[in-house]
């Protein structure tokens, strides 16, 4: 029992600190970006704030991701500001935990 | 048999479906880039080299500065304007699939040329139409070039296809042609088919117009 129990307590023990490390994103759908040359400046924009770890994008499925670092913070507000000034339309904005890599192999599927 | 082509090359032949295809939905790459973001332009061929540089001071506003060389098609007349320059994004339409914009562009400089002494002063206002998706773009120029006794108006009308759809982060091939008249200059429309590539902020355009004559586009936004 007390093998059992401290076998618990080191598994549990090793997937806490995965748990606090699991990515989260902020994934925003966005209308008018047809051309790399111009939708690049969503990506400059993106990169530049603190907090973004990964930015990506993909013109096909109208879709920007940023992967925002471990411990700090960044709300969809700042998001959606930043690629209206880069001059475009958010439409959609969600929080979700995956990192960059995992939406992009999502999309990809 | 160059009457014909002629014939077959005349602005008036050509412009209600040039004019359609542009209202239909044309574009020309952005002439301003994202805000706080520069942007360089470049063209060279025969009859015509240019260079200028705007920076945007928010999404819809640029300024900069731009030089230009023009020459007619015989070689005998030259004009050289340097200007200062305004861009202005009236209106942009966000599509899922689609972007339109109306811009509205405008300049202010000093032009001379080897047919009159001195320099006079020139204002080029003028807008851009344009339509464009991941696989199809159009794009309808005028510039209404004029200083004290000269009208250099230019209209060009752009149309074409990307070979495939590229991922954002791909080089995209595209083919464009490209019809353009200049008045006081140029009394034939210039007609250019040629290959784009676009590499995020990268933009370069190679063509050979019917003169056999190369003309090179570079577009840089940083």
């Amino acid at each position: 029992m007390t093998k059992i129990f401290t076998f618990s307590s080191l598994v549990l023990a090793l997937l806490s600190p995965l748990h606090a490390w699991s990515a989260t994103s902020i994934k925003a759908t966005v209308n008018g970006m047809v051309c790399a040359f111009c939708a690049q400046g969503i990506e400059k924009r993106l990169s530049q704030l603190d907090a973004a770890q990964t930015v990506f994008v993909d013109l096909k499925r109208k879709t920007v991701a940023v992967q925002i670092k471990e411990g700090q913070a960044l709300d969809e507000k700042t998001i959606a500001h930043e690629i209206t000034e880069a001059g475009y339309d958010v439409v959609k904005l969600e929080r979700v935990n995956q990192s960059v890599q995992d939406i992009k192999a999502q999309l990809k599927k | 048999m160059r009457g014909r082509l002629q014939h077959v090359l005349s602005w008036n032949r050509w412009y209600p479906a040039l004019l359609l295809l542009s209202v239909m939905g044309t574009a020309q790459a952005a002439p301003m880039g994202f805000k706080d973001s520069w942007m360089v332009m470049a063209e060279n061929s025969a009859s015509w080299q240019d260079i200028s540089a705007n920076y945007a001071l928010t999404p819809r506003w640029a300024v900069g500065a731009g030089s230009t060389f023009m020459r007619s098609d015989d070689k005998a007349i030259s004009r050289t304007l340097t200007e200062a320059t305004a861009t202005h994004l009236a209106k942009r339409w966000n599509m899922p699939e689609a972007q339109a914009n109306v811009w509205l562009l405008g300049g202010v400089g000093s032009v001379s040329g080897n047919d009159f002494s001195g320099s006079r002063t020139m204002v080029t206002p003028g807008f851009q139409l344009d339509y464009e998706t991941t696989r199809i773009y159009s794009a309808m120029t005028a510039r209404f070039n004029r200083a004290d006794g000269l009208n250099h108006d230019m209209l060009s009308l752009r149309a074409g296809f990307s070979f495939y759809e590229a991922d954002y982060d791909e080089p995209q091939p595209w083919f464009i042609v490209e019809a353009r008249r200049m008045n006081g200059l140029s009394e034939a429309t210039e007609v250019t088919p040629m290959l784009r590539i676009i590499h995020k902020r990268y933009f370069l355009e190679l063509g050979v117009n019917q003169k056999n004559e190369v003309r090179t586009n570079l577009m840089l936004n940083f």
